[in-house]
Parts: C-alpha cells; sequence; structure tokens
C-alpha cells in the first residue's frame, strides 16, 4: 500500500509497530531466561525477569500513549484504524504474555530453592512450542501476514495437547508418590498452565492481525 | 437548458418512495457541460434510501456536486450542461422528461449552498419567501409556517424576538441554519447540501451536525461533504467518487472501516495522489 500524503503519519503508524515488535522481543527474552533459569538452576536469571517486568509494563504505556496521539492527531479510518486498535490489543496480549513470564520465574525460583527436581526437563518440549507461537504470531503482526496468523491457531492446538499430557503426568505423580518433590512438581504444572496461557494469548495476537487484514472478528469463533 | 414553465406539472407531492424505499434511483448517468463533448459524470448508478442522510465524497473535480446538482436540476442553468445518457427518478418519476418543470421538482428537492446565502430582507421574510412564492398569503398560516421551520432548524429560541431584524445581522453559524429552516418551510422531500459547513467554524459546524441528525427524522438529505470525519459522523451511506466515475457506494460505516476498493481505500485513509 502507498504511502499517507502526510509522511508524519507514516512515521507514527511505524513508530508504534515498532514499539509493539520491541516489546514483543522483549517478552520472549524474558520467557527465554525463565526457563533457561529453571534448566540451569539460575535463581539471578529468574530475578531478572522479575525485574524487568517494569519495562515490560512502562512499554505497555508508552503504545497506548503512541496509540491515543494517531487517533487524536489523524483521525485514522480503514486499514489504518485496524493496525491502531489491533497494535493496543496486541500490547495487551504481550503485557500478559510478560506477566505469565514472571510468574514462571517465580515459581523456577521455588522450584530452585527447595532443590534438584528432574521433572523439570518435561516442561521444556511445550517451552519450545509456546516460545515458537508467540514468535509467529508476532511475525504475523509484523508482515501483517493472515496465513502465518492462521497457522498460529493451528500451532496451538500442539501446546495445549502437550499441556495436558504434562498435566496428566504430573497430577498422576502428585497423586501416586507425593512426598517432599509435592510443592515442587506442583509449580512445574503452573508453569505448565502459564506456558499453555501463553499460547492462548498468541492466538489472540494471531486474530488481532485477521482482524487488521480482512476487517473479520474471528474471536469466539 | 432552462426551466419549461408552460409544461405541464406532475406532482411529486402525494408521490411514495417504491416498496424498496429508495426515493432517488440514478440510473447510468452520464452528464456533460459541454454539449456532451466530455462527460464530467459517467455512467453513474446508484440507488438513495428514503429517510436517510447519503454522503458524496471524492477529491476536488471528482463530479460529486455536479451529481448533486443533477439531482434539483441546478445544472440546468447552464446552457452547454446536458445528461447525455441515462436518467434520474425521484419518487418513481423521471425529473428529466419534458413533461417535468424544474421549479416544481425544486419545491420537493431542496438545496442549501456553500455559502449561506439569506436574503437581504427580515429572518421572517426569508423563511416565508418560498411559500410566497407558492401563492400563501394568509399571516396565520406563514407565521406557523416560520415558526416550526426556525424550530426544526434549531434556530427559533435565538431569533424568535426579532424575527423582524435583518437576517444578514446573524452570525454565519445561524444564516446557514436560517438557509436550512427557507429550505425546509416549502416542505421538500429531499434536501441537498453542498458542503453546508465548510465556511463555518467547529461549534457552527457541530450545531448544522446535530440539526441533520434531526432532519433525517422527516427528510432525505443527500450531503456533499470534503470533511469525511464529518461524513462518517453525519450519514448512513457513503458514495465515493473518482473521475466522474462513482467508485464504492456503501453503508457509510463499511466505506470508512473496511472499503471494498483499493481506490476507496487510498482516499479516506489520506494516501491519495
Amino acid at each position: 500500500m502507498s504511502g499517507h500524503i502526510l509522511k508524519t503519519y507514516d512515521e507514527d503508524l511505524r513508530q508504534l509497530k515498532d514499539s509493539v515488535l520491541e516489546m514483543g522481543a522483549n517478552v520472549i527474552k524474558g520467557m527465554e531466561s525463565a526457563v533457561k533459569g529453571l534448566m540451569e538452576g539460575d535463581r539471578e536469571l529468574c530475578a531478572d525477569v522479575i525485574d524487568d517486568d517494569e519495562v515490560i509494563d512502562a512499554a505497555e504505556k508508552k503504545i497506548d500513549e503512541q496509540g491515543m496521539s494517531i487517533l487524536l492527531r489523524y483521525n485514522p479510518v480503514a486499514s489504518d484504524l485496524r493496525l491502531v486498535l489491533s497494535s493496543i490489543n496486541v500490547c495487551r496480549s504481550i503485557e500478559r504474555i510478560g506477566d505469565h513470564a514472571v510468574n514462571i520465574a517465580k515459581r523456577s525460583r521455588k522450584i530452585i530453592k527447595a532443590g534438584s527436581c528432574e521433572e523439570v526437563r518435561l516442561i521444556e518440549p511445550l517451552f519450545v512450542e509456546a516460545r515458537q507461537i508467540v514468535k509467529s504470531a508476532l511475525e504475523s503482526y509484523a508482515d501483517v501476514d493472515e496465513q502465518t496468523a492462521m497457522k498460529v491457531v493451528e500451532l496451538d492446538r500442539k501446546v495445549d495437547d502437550l499441556h495436558k499430557i504434562l498435566s496428566k503426568g504430573l497430577s498422576s505423580k502428585i497423586a501416586e508418590e507425593g512426598g517432599d518433590d509435592t510443592e515442587s512438581l506442583l509449580n512445574i504444572l503452573f508453569i505448565s498452565r502459564s506456558l499453555e496461557r501463553i499460547g492462548d494469548l498468541a492466538v489472540n495476537i494471531a486474530e488481532d492481525v485477521v482482524f487488521i487484514t480482512s476487517a473479520e472478528d474471528i474471536r469466539h469463533s | 437548458m432552462t426551466d419549461t414553465l408552460d409544461s405541464p406539472i406532475l406532482d411529486f407531492q402525494d408521490a411514495q418512495a417504491p416498496a424498496d424505499g429508495t426515493i432517488i434511483k440514478i440510473d447510468d448517468l452520464s452528464f456533460s457541460y459541454d454539449m456532451g463533448k466530455t462527460n464530467t459524470l459517467r455512467n453513474i448508478s446508484l440507488d438513495i434510501p428514503a429517510g436517510k442522510v447519503t454522503a458524496f465524497i471524492g477529491p476536488s473535480g471528482c463530479g460529486k456536486s455536479t451529481l448533486l446538482r443533477c439531482l434539483n436540476r441546478m445544472n440546468d442553468l447552464v446552457d452547454t450542461a446536458k445528461v447525455t445518457t441515462g436518467q434520474i427518478d425521484i419518487l418513481g418519476q423521471n425529473i428529466y422528461a419534458p413533461d417535468v418543470e424544474a421549479i416544481e421538482l425544486r419545491k420537493h428537492v431542496g438545496m442549501v449552498f456553500q455559502k449561506y446565502n439569506p436574503f437581504p430582507k427580515s429572518i421572517y421574510e426569508n423563511v416565508a419567501y418560498g411559500l410566497r412564492v407558492q401563492g400563501i398569503k394568509k399571516k396565520s398560516v406563514l407565521d406557523q409556517a416560520v415558526e416550526e421551520s426556525l424550530r426544526k432548524s434549531a434556530l427559533w429560541s435565538e431569533v424568535k424576538d426579532r424575527l423582524n431584524t435583518s437576517a444578514l445581522g446573524l452570525s454565519g453559524g445561524q444564516q446557514q441554519r436560517l438557509c436550512i429552516a427557507r429550505t425546509i418551510a416549502v416542505k421538500p422531500q429531499i434536501v441537498l447540501m453542498d458542503e453546508p459547513c465548510s465556511a463555518l467554524d467547529p461549534i457552527a459546524t457541530a450545531r448544522i451536525e446535530e440539526l441533520i441528525a434531526e432532519l433525517r427524522q422527516e427528510f432525505t438529505i443527500v450531503i456533499v461533504t470534503h470533511n469525511m470525519q464529518q461524513a462518517t459522523r453525519v450519514s448512513d451511506r457513503t458514495a465515493f467518487f473518482y473521475l466522474g466515475e462513482l467508485i464504492e457506494y456503501d453503508n457509510t460505516t463499511k466505506v470508512f472501516g473496511n472499503p471494498s476498493k483499493k481506490q476507496t481505500e487510498d482516499y479516506v485513509s489520506g494516501r491519495f495522489g
């Protein structure tokens, strides 16, 4: 699509999108650090994720301001309006993904503090899929690509399946064995739940991308 | 073209909008200002619904005002103007049929112009003018019509104590509302508005927009505007024109939310040119 006659309008839209993508990249980094901290028993790495949540929250406020400024100054319509509204929604989903990264980091610290628990390795395949789905969702937003966005919806089924398998296994182990590892196993279960929710939030991002491209609201469908 | 004063007058007053709710049917209309050498409008077809506000938008020179003026044959005043193809039916009548008198048509299709143009007469006489032309002389009838029109134009409370003072003493926004009162005093079915707010400040513009929302209860309104936010606020349907052609015509929320044509999207989002 050709640029606007008003070049500052193009520039402000570009900056809004860049801010969302930068926030998204920081949240993926947070997810990675939280799980790396868990796998490597590195509590400081987990603490960094918790501290960096302030950066994510500040980014959310900045994006809201950018979006409001564009609405005020340019009165966007059609695909521009959908981009601005969706960017604000996407930013909201990213912020919630950030909150789940913090939850993972907090539970990881508790698991590390409690001592070694070999079941933490079970998280890795689910984490790999959850990270991929967030990356794909953000790629679909960056490229405004409906096809990639629709794939995210499909990818989420895999995340859901992995979470179900993992939570079933962990629940059985807790019920059957109990013992000292119970608290850690419960924390792993909650981490699994966070990763599953991250998948859902990635789907929300993909749905916003579909709204940008086709003006179709596919939520709850 | 000139008004055919001696020709028979078709009775629009009792005419009803067709069952599908279309009050104005434009069918394959082409229009030329130079006796058909070049067409300013090309093959325009659109149905305008009764009791709704329809906005015509598009860049300067796209033909939107020309089409508006076709709807009450204002272009007849241009000697070399000519409808080259197609026709316009209003309330089921072909308004360019040889037996239709333009002056009679304009009683039913009123017009408000870009620059407010009250007559250099009193406020009262401005509103009563059209009725007097129709031969109404009874003071009680005129008084009632003047008050009713000024109330509908949201001007009554501001002018009721100075009806006999000059209309030219009113503010710009008041003068434009007075022109609307003058237009609706003769009870047209359709009111055409050609950029009615372009000479007004934001407050006066808001008052006119509020008035349009009120008037839509009783009249079919067709408005030409360069202000796209205004089109989104006041209209139910929007037609986008470019270089004399109708590019897109749909519900206003669709045209500004998710237009079907790229040209429309480029224009409404400020990418044109």
